[in-house]
């Protein structure tokens, strides 16, 4: 088999005209904001119709000119993209192979868009997203990454070799490089070469994006938890509690978090069972929540209370237990029919929560100390309301928008940091295929060859760039209300 | 001075433009100001008074643009001019003054440096011209002590103090215009009426033109010349304030004056008459004339046909209309005889106050908490009965403590002395998670503002029943449903209302979900705190009514808090003046706003504003501020304010709490005055004979 290049026989002749469009457009820009200077101030010009004149003269006709050229590289890209889904393998080397290899994110991606856009409407904040480009772009973003992940980790449909196998001969080897015969693999290509194992690196990094996804969200959802538990009543009683908890946030908040991280896992501290001791702590607060959320709603009837109530903390509990339950650790108490999973990274978990808590708790406390002035509140109050049904029911729900934004930050911190524990090797196993780890692989020869340590970083920092975006997008709509 | 006209606003549209479509503000809207003229911009909240005050600024922002006629200012046509002109003309020959002094001044510069910065950008004049200047200024506003007031922040001064430096700057360069949004909505009645005159004397002084923009008649009435009404975007009726105010020629004049509660109105015998309807959204309008659906004299087929051009009132000055018809409607017809009703008789005493008191303890040193504790007295002595059926009002300025007075009764806070019964039994002393479910449902609460009042995030029906399942009534969640939409028909709201979130909803229907709340568990003392004052004067009314209506069907004890004294005369059998924690003055409505007053009351009956001509007012400015409660005046509370403290022989009122005096059969007063003092004083409003 020959190597692919990265464009193949179609990058040949669309190579220069993509070229020279990106240059013309590039140019345009360039002239624009020279032009942009000088020009006056624009003033509000309406057509008769009642819509918006643009502006003219020579800067309005660069503006013109600089949106049709950026289409004409929108365009041609979408070539790049659709091109390799109806010509023979190889054609468009391997950006259409691997975009070939992406076809279901791109039919799940323009799916997502077109419902969503169609009953953006009826969608509230979700949908006013699809009035903010950022946040459109950010959303995209994100959700490839989540797509990928999932058809991956369910279906393993993207990868084209497994993530561990090595083959002899393509150790280090360059981007489209050819597989000897006779190795399993969907295609007989290397798409972005082998890593200093002669694992397969493209591979590895959509498998590595699986990881993230899974563990990133649900560790924030749990940081989460623990600081709103935390920070509702620290706000709204505020006071001696208030004085505590914050001093206690302060504290973890002022401890160094690499040096945390490394202790967690050393394994003497291990062995003392501190990691697990402060899972069964954390971990219980999402049961907490539930069941004081519950509670409070629905204590006026006790019948329907019970109703609703056992069943969710009945399985709430069970999945606690069987998080916090681990063979060889000191809680080991679950019969092993009873211990639905074993998470094998534990620790990694419990630091992520456990640093990202306190930001969470300050964050809440700051919104409840301003909600709880509202007059609803006092509406509440004065009907004889709990302090958690006011706090959960009346207030939570109030700081949402805000919340909201910060969770899509915070998965992005959460991925770097995860990506950090990986780099440093923290709690995780060496051959795991997560971004951090793969990083630190492809760093010890980086003078020599870029290639294997270049893809996941681009994966982490596109994935962490794309809820940054989705955050401004949400921040800027919730804000439109 | 010439004829030219300072301002000539002539056929101006503003549209704001959205990404779904153009939204017209302001619609052939004009107006003359001629020197030293005062114009008042009357008119409810979204009908573009604030945005004509932006389009003479040329301060649209990036949304909105003039779209048609003209501002010409002294000649020169503001549209036209480049941002350079229009930067020196603002803050020197037009100022202006917004309604939230506290968000006018930068809160990092002191007072001096943000006066001084005016003569020395327009002017160019020395730091030290500018000083004197700003000396001058100050001492013109009638703040006490100018030079240290130059070197104070914003924050160091009192709301009232803040608004006259802000008057102060607009003046600082003696402008021609002075344009006021608001300028006194957000102070306190006794200051208001200090700032209007302040602003009246001003005015006279420098010879500067005005527009006044407000949404309050009695305001306008007190300070301007000539009056325009706005109703959503348009002008209606335009001209000296006399000819609108006594020979008004459209029918929204008409309603909005019938809708305020002006002397002589009352609850039982001729009650307030409110708009129907609802103002309409800006890209709502009906066709023709835009009050046509709310309009009494509305005939289909003409009214709603094409545009109605401003027509000249004949015989009258300058005096226009926008109405079709106004000449062949009887202005002049009576009020047709709305429903009166029987004013209930009060039942039996169900709440009583005995020697209430409510003290609060300040940590000097909030970090340690240690030091000495200064107490703030909120609640001072306070007792009085409340009868079933019966609507007790408490007024009082902010500061004052009723919403202290209303915490202690809820439960919020348990009072430090004295005793609260309810049908003899106390609940002074017990916190409102320790009284039974019958008490908390028995008195509840409405809340001022109407945008606060409803969880953004819970349906309206969700929230009734939510109150409805606390108090206890109704089996399951059918029979609950059914009695929230009941409640909903009690405050007159379509029960399709039950599944919209409150943002769907305007401010007055809020406010009738808030009562329709308060009511869940048949409440039979609800305390309303200020209900009506942040809506506008037409839901006002529709409001009231609903409230005295409810009252009536339930034989509810209403305790109405507020700081407006027009509504509290038309609505309230009693009246309790509070000041400084104080109750100073007690009695039926009758014996309160006739003499003898308590010197505060009488202060406060002339500092509020009467939309009528024929009302004439005795004039009482008070000086100075409200004191703080934390650190009281000694002896009677109001002697640093009081203008009759000369007549009290000895300084008595410096020395000693004045105790309680009962000068007619329930009519109760805290002041050291002699009786002969007290029955000379006069009455504060007169009506003039017709």
């Amino acid at each position: 088999m020959e190597p692919l290049t990265w464009t193949g026989a179609v990058g040949a002749f669309l190579n220069p005209i993509f070229a020279i469009i990106v240059g013309l457009f590039v140019i345009a820009l360039i002239v624009q904001l020279v032009l942009g200077l000088f020009a006056p101030a624009m003033t509000l010009q309406a057509n008769p119709d009642g819509t918006l004149a643009g502006r003219g003269g020579a800067l309005g006709a660069t503006e013109t000119a600089g949106k049709y050229l950026f289409l004409a590289v929108i365009a041609l890209i979408l070539v790049y993209v659709i091109a390799p889904l109806i010509l023979p393998y190889g054609m468009v080397g391997i950006i259409g192979e691997m975009s070939q290899r992406f076809l279901p994110v791109w039919i799940a991606l323009i799916v997502t868009f077109t419902l969503s856009i169609i009953y953006r409407r009826k969608l509230g904040l979700y949908g006013k997203l699809f009035d903010s480009t950022v946040g459109m772009i950010g959303f995209g973003i994100v959700m490839f990454w989540v797509f990928t992940a999932v058809f991956v980790g369910l279906f393993d449909w993207i990868a084209t070799h497994d993530y561990l196998t090595q083959v002899s001969g393509l150790k280090n080897k360059t981007p489209g490089v050819p597989v000897p015969e006779g190795t399993v693999g969907d295609i007989p290509h290397y798409l972005l070469g082998g890593d200093n194992l002669a694992r397969d690196i493209f591979s590895r990094v959509v498998s590595g994006s699986t990881f993230v996804i899974a563990i990133a969200p649900l560790a924030t959802i749990f940081a989460f938890m623990v600081g709103i538990t935390l920070g509702l009543p620290a706000g709204y009683y505020g006071g001696l509690l208030d004085t505590v908890l914050s001093f206690l946030a302060n504290l973890i908040l002022a401890f160094p978090v690499i040096l945390l991280f490394y202790l967690l896992v050393t394994p003497e501290i291990v062995q003392t069972g501190i990691p697990s001791y402060m899972a069964a702590f954390l971990f219980v607060f999402p049961l907490v929540f539930f069941g004081v959320l519950l509670n409070s709603r629905y204590y006026t009837q006790p019948a329907k209370r019970t109703a609703i109530l056992v069943p969710v903390l009945g399985i709430l509990g069970w999945l606690y237990l069987s998080i916090i339950n681990q063979k060889g650790t000191v809680i080991d108490f679950l019969p092993a029919w009873m211990d639905l999973f074993d998470i094998t990274i534990l620790v990694v978990f419990v630091s992520v929560v456990f640093v990202n808590a306190p930001t969470v708790f300050r964050i809440v406390r700051g919104l409840t100390l301003d909600l709880r002035t509202r007059d609803y509140v006092a509406a509440a109050q004065t009907r004889g309301e709990g302090a958690w049904y006011i706090m959960l029911w009346e207030i939570l729900p109030n700081a949402r928008g805000p919340l909201i934004v910060d969770f899509c930050l915070r998965i992005g911190y959460t991925t770097i940091l995860l990506g950090t524990l990986g780099f440093f090797g923290l709690g995780l196993s060496s051959e795991s295929p997560d971004w951090g780890s793969t990083i630190n692989e492809g760093r010890k020869l980086l003078l020599i060859f870029v290639h294997p340590a270049l893809p996941p970083a681009v994966a982490l920092l596109s994935l962490v760039l794309g809820l940054n975006l989705l955050a401004d997008g949400l921040r800027e709509e919730s804000l439109k209300d | 001075m010439t004829d030219q006209p300072i301002l000539e606003i002539d056929k101006l549209s503003i549209s704001f433009f959205t990404r779904l479509r153009e939204i017209p503000a302001v619609m052939d809207f004009s107006a003359t100001v001629m020197p030293g003229e005062a114009l008042g911009l009357v008119g409810e909240s979204g009908c573009g008074k604030s945005t004509v005050a932006l389009g003479v600024m040329q301060d649209l922002g990036v949304n909105g643009r003039i779209v048609g006629g003209s501002i010409k200012f002294k000649g020169r046509d503001l549209c036209a001019m480049t941002p350079e002109e229009l930067r020196d003309i603002r803050g020197s020959e037009i100022a202006m003054i917004y309604q939230e002094p506290m968000a006018s001044l930068n809160p990092a510069m002191k007072i001096g440096k943000q006066l001084m910065e005016v003569p020395m950008i327009h002017e160019g004049v020395s730091e030290k011209e500018a000083y004197a200047r700003a000396l001058e200024v100050v001492t013109d506003v009638k703040l006490p002590d100018p030079e240290r007031m130059l070197k104070s922040y914003p924050h160091q001064l009192s709301g009232g103090q803040q608004q006259r430096i802000v008057i102060a700057m607009a003046l600082m360069s003696k402008p021609s215009l002075l344009i006021l949004d608001e300028p006194t909505t957000a102070l306190d009645v006794t200051v208001e009426a200090a700032v209007v005159e302040l602003v009246k004397d001003l005015g006279k002084k420098y010879g500067t033109s005005m527009l006044f923009i407000s949404h309050n008649l009695g305001l306008v009435l007190e300070t301007c010349d000539r009056i325009c009404v706005m109703y959503s975007g348009e002008a209606v009726e335009r001209g000296s304030i006399e000819d609108v105010f006594d020979e008004m020629q459209h029918p929204y004049t008409q309603a909005l004056f019938r809708s305020i509660p002006l002397p002589g109105a009352d609850k039982n015998a001729r009650p307030l008459v409110a708009i129907p309807g609802n103002f309409p959204l800006p890209h709502e309008r009906p066709d023709g004339c835009n009050f046509g659906p709310r309009c009494d004299y509305f005939e289909a087929g003409r009214c709603d046909a094409g545009f109605i051009p401003m027509e000249p009132v004949p015989g009258n000055d300058r005096h226009q209309s926008r109405c079709l018809k106004f000449q062949e409607i009887d202005w002049n017809a009576p009020l047709q005889a709305s429903e009166t009703t029987e004013k209930p008789e009060p039942g039996p005493v169900v709440l009583k106050m005995d020697n209430l008191k409510k003290y609060y303890e300040v940590a000097a040193n909030a970090l340690f908490g240690g030091g000495d504790k200064k107490v703030v007295k909120a609640n001072e002595t306070l007792s009085f009965e409340a009868r079933e059926s019966e609507t007790l009002a408490i007024v009082g300025e902010s500061g004052c403590g009723k919403s202290t007075f209303a915490k202690v009764l809820m439960g919020l806070e348990t009072a430090t002395e004295g005793q609260i019964l309810l049908d003899n039994q106390s609940i002074g002393d017990t916190a409102i998670e320790s009284r039974d479910t019958k008490t908390v449902a028995d008195i509840q609460m409405v809340f001022q503002n109407p945008f606060d009042t409803l969880n953004p995030s819970m349906t309206v029906g969700r929230q009734i029943m939510r109150a409805l399942e606390i108090f206890g009534v109704g089996v399951n969640d059918t029979e609950r449903r059914d009695r929230m939409l009941q409640l909903l028909d009690l405050v007159k709201l379509p029960r399709a209302f039950a599944d919209r979130m409150p943002r769907q909803l305007s401010g007055g229907q809020k406010q009738r979900v808030g009562i329709a709340r308060a009511f869940a568990g048949d409440a039979r003392i609800v305390v309303a705190d200020e209900p009506v004052s942040a809506l506008d004067v037409s839901v006002q009314a529709a409001v009231t009514d609903l409230l005295m209506e409810i009252q009536r069907e339930h034989k509810t004890t209403l305790l109405f808090i507020s700081h407006d004294l027009s509504i509290v005369r038309y609505l309230s059998d009693r009246v309790m003046v509070m000041y400084l924690g104080h109750v100073v003055e007690l009695g039926s409505t009758d014996q309160v706003f006739s003499p003898p007053y308590h010197p505060y009351t009488e202060a406060l009956l002339s500092a509020v504003p009467i939309a009528d001509t024929s009302v004439k007012k005795k004039h009482i400015v008070l000086e100075g501020d409200i004191p703080s409660a934390m650190n009281p005046p000694s002896g009677c509370p109001f002697q640093t304010r009081c203008g009759w403290k000369s007549k009290v022989a000895g300084g008595l009122c410096e020395k000693e709490v004045p105790p309680v005096r009962m000068l007619a059969e329930g009519h109760q007063i805290k002041c050291h005055l002699s009786d002969a003092d007290l029955s000379d004083m006069e009455p504060v409003i007169q009506i003039a004979a017709e």
